[in-house]
């Protein structure tokens, strides 16, 4: 097979042995930590035979080669297992929260595109100038504020004192906005500072030099040259910043009560859930694998001399 | 002109619909945790089962004071040799799905509950449980492997709570795992979306009182700060476990009321009794005397507390106040010189876990130090929470701990599941009494206490009990922590019992 889509082909093998690695190391990690899940389970009161049976029941008492060839024929078959935390099959778990993830990643991400791009080719095109600066200084801010710190001050100003917002949780169309911001702000950061450095590079090249002698309007420069060609290094920016989010804004959702799938990754580490947390990581690999395919996959379409195959 | 009148009644009909669904009232309570199961008897927190009593009832509960009352079973009496128990059950209950309550349901829930095919955690208090009948429809006797006097409280749990027989093959319940529970409660449950709510809704058919909210829900919030906003925008009427330091704030504020609940949680330092130096009963109770419980409470806790005074807590049976260990660091270096024990000489480790407990690691921190003050070294180091439960469980040999913060909360109100804490058998890696003490006097009580039949001489044998440990300290006795809530001031009658459970399903607006 050749061309694109044998170039295709070989990348999606690729992620498939990614993430056989991945299950394999976080297979034995879980099983590193300290603390006996059987314990954790039952809680500090049930005796010790209840502590035993569960412990049977979770499979936690065969040997580690056996629960390993189960784990991976499991997954050969699509089958992350159950839950030890709540009986539940992993899968199914994971596909509650995955929505909510992914929205409040998408959501942020295009608040943090809608703001930072913008704000960054402002900050190139007025390069040293009190914009550029203040401009810095919004990002600046952007990144250093902790989530936690910025996201309850929203919450007080929008929820208990305007009585705008909701303060928590995922009900209703308007739960989206005060989560959204929150993480955007970090992105926003990211993504105006790469714009405006890339944009820089961009406009000192000579095809912008020709370009504005020729007299193309300034806007024009900006837009259709300057900013096309400023694209990949930004491309590829948003790209691990959509990975990361997907990666479970674990901060934001744990202030915000959104039902996403890196709050459960906090909880089902501290209930020691294995399979649980298994199956997240090898999701998690999953989606910032595919991310960063598409990613390169998109490269061909914004600049012409990548050509795959 | 008959098309426009169709329109009218159709709007007409539109507008009462909506006017009547808008009517559902609904009573938002913020909890910290997402239920792991919906089935009592898998259950193992406790803000979880509260969840459940809105649900399923068990036989018998427990008022504010936490005594022991009638739920399903009416009456109840055991036999002279304390081997049999005969529970006489209320009359014209029915379960949520129409079936009937009678003496073969809570047989069926009571082998269920036994089966070891089921996960139970909290199945080690009713193994003494040797067989169930059902006499007839209103009577369920139960014959016991020898006499235990505890076993009525430990049915007051909602792990005891009376499931429906008939539902174990429907909505998505199984035999070994119920996710859809179906009670005797004032609500049914009716949904709830993971990592969001639950929601009940107001059962029609309740054989007691009715509550006065069609709906209840409870969102999860994992965060404190969180919950606490979701009150001050007045989006919740009631959360749990506000953030510590705020309570002063909220309790000047007129929005909202704060209750410190009664609880049964006594919070310690363990000592790790089989080391060297903390071996000697001088040096423990020179522990004791070198911190000052009134003022970590007051400054640590924002009086979120109670200091003990008896190695449990007073809303347990068999509780009864023994002393004091009074703030005195010049008899705590007196005790430690007594033992033989330079200033500067003793170094020791104290361990403590973050977040568990109210204010927790901030505690320990103080406490160490007021033991810094008596000529003490003291390193504190915390740990997440598995971590610190695999620590502190190890066998004696291979144990290294030598202090460390702990919390006791019996599931039910009484002096037995407490008294583990001091007993023989129990010290790790049998159980959970990790300052491995062992007295033989305390034993021999201990043990006479666990099947004797009469109250009154059963609590005097714990009086004894506590007695003789609160003197040898194998713990450096601290609090008995509160159960702190808040609630919206247009609400009212909500408490909280000693088991640390909010007690909402009767509240209603403030008039």
């Amino acid at each position: 097979m050749s061309g694109f889509l044998g170039y295709l082909v070989q990348r999606l093998i690729g992620v498939m042995v990614t993430i056989l690695f991945v299950a394999i190391t976080i297979f034995l990690m879980v099983r590193i930590l300290p603390g006996d899940p059987a314990r954790v389970i039952a809680g500090v009161l049930a005796s010790d035979q209840d502590v035993a049976q569960i412990r049977t029941q979770l499979g936690l008492d065969k040997p580690l080669w056996t629960q390993a060839g189960i784990f991976l024929r499991d997954l050969a078959h699509g089958d992350l297992g159950t839950s030890a935390r709540t009986s539940d099959p992993v899968t199914s778990e994971i596909m509650a929260r995955l929505p909510y993830t992914a929205l409040l990643a998408v959501v942020s991400l295009a608040v943090a595109i809608a703001v930072g791009l913008p704000l960054g080719a402002l900050a190139a095109a007025r390069a040293g100038s009190a914009a550029d600066l203040a401009v810095s200084a919004l990002v600046l801010f952007g990144i250093s504020m902790p989530v936690y710190w910025l996201g309850l001050m929203l919450i007080i100003l929008f929820s208990i004192h305007l009585r705008w917002l909701p303060a928590a949780g995922a009900g209703g169309p308007l739960a989206i906005i005060l989560p959204a911001f929150t993480l955007a702000a970090f992105s926003v950061a990211f993504i105006a500072r790469i714009t405006r450095s890339s944009m820089l590079e961009v406009l000192r090249q000579d095809y912008v030099r020709t370009a504005r002698a020729k007299g193309t309007r300034r806007r024009a420069v900006l837009w259709r040259h300057a900013l096309r060609n400023a694209l990949p290094p930004i491309v590829t920016i948003i790209g691990l910043q959509f990975g990361e989010l997907l990666g479970g804004a674990i901060l934001t959702e744990t202030v915000f009560g959104w039902p996403g799938m890196g709050r459960l990754l906090v909880d089902s580490i501290f209930s020691r859930d294995y399979p649980m947390v298994q199956g997240l990581v090898i999701v998690f690999a999953l989606m910032f694998a595919l991310v960063n395919l598409a990613v390169d996959l998109l490269y061909e379409r914004i600049d012409p001399r990548v050509r795959y195959g | 002109m008959r098309r426009r009148s169709v329109t009218a009644v159709v709007a007409i009909a539109v507008a009462l619909f909506l006017g009547v669904a808008v009517a559902q009232s609904t009573f938002r309570i913020a909890i910290g945790v997402d239920p792991d199961t919906l089935d009592p008897a898998q259950g193992t927190t406790t803000t979880v089962d509260n969840v459940l009593d809105y649900v399923v009832e068990p036989l018998v509960t427990i008022d504010s004071s936490g005594k022991l009352v009638p739920d399903l079973a009416k009456s109840w009496e055991t036999s002279a040799d304390g081997k049999t128990l005969t529970f006489h059950l209320q009359q014209g209950v029915t379960f949520q799905d129409g079936t009937a309550f009678d003496a073969s349901a809570v047989k069926w829930n009571l082998e269920r509950l036994l089966d070891p095919n089921v996960r139970v955690p909290r199945r080690g208090q009713l193994t003494v449980i040797d067989s169930v009948d059902a006499p007839d429809a209103s009577t369920v006797v139960l014959h016991l492997k020898q006499p235990a006097p505890a076993l009525v409280g430990a049915l007051s749990q909602t792990t005891v709570g009376i499931v429906s027989p008939a539902s174990i093959d429907k909505d998505g319940n199984s035999y070994k795992n119920i996710v859809h529970p179906v009670g005797t409660g004032p609500y049914t449950y009716t949904s709830r979306r993971k990592g969001t709510d639950v929601v009940v809704t107001k059962y029609a058919g309740y054989w007691g009182e009715k509550p006065y909210y069609d709906k209840v829900q409870f969102q999860i919030v994992p965060e404190a700060t969180t919950r606490e906003s979701l009150l001050l925008a007045g989006q919740v009427e009631l959360i749990i476990l506000p953030p510590t330091s705020d309570l002063p704030a909220l309790q000047n504020n007129p929005r909202v009321k704060v209750l410190l609940g009664p609880s049964d949680r006594t919070i310690f330092i363990a000592i790790n009794t089989t080391k060297p130096v903390l071996s000697d009963k001088r040096v423990r109770q020179a522990l004791n005397y070198a911190v000052d419980k009134q003022a970590i409470i007051k400054g640590v806790l924002f009086g979120a507390a109670e200091p003990m005074d008896a190695p449990l807590a007073p809303s347990l049976f068999g509780y009864q106040s023994i002393g004091a260990y009074p703030y005195d660091p010049e008899k705590a270096k007196q005790l430690l010189a007594d033992a033989g024990v330079a200033p500067g000489s003793l170094t020791l480790d104290m361990m403590s876990p973050t977040g568990r407990y109210v204010q927790d690691f901030p505690a320990s921190q103080a406490i160490a130090n007021y033991l810094r003050d008596v000529g003490i070294k003291v390193s504190v180091r915390t740990m997440d929470w598995p971590t610190y439960v695999g620590t502190i469980l190890k066998p004696k040999d291979e144990n290294t701990t030598q202090l460390h913060l702990l919390g006791w909360a019996p599931s039910f109100m009484d002096a037995s599941q407490q008294m583990q804490q001091f007993d023989c058998g129990q010290s790790p890696p049998n159980g959970l009494a990790t300052s491995f003490y062992c007295d033989q006097q305390v034993q021999s009580l201990l043990d006479s206490a666990s099947s004797e039949v009469d109250p009154q001489k059963r609590a005097d044998l714990y009086h004894q009990a506590s007695q003789i440990i609160w003197n040898d300290a194998p713990w450096i006795f601290l609090w008995v922590q509160s159960f702190p809530m808040a609630y919206a001031s247009n609400v009212t009658n909500i408490s909280g019992l000693p088991n640390e459970k909010f007690y909402a399903v009767y509240a209603r607006p403030a008039n």
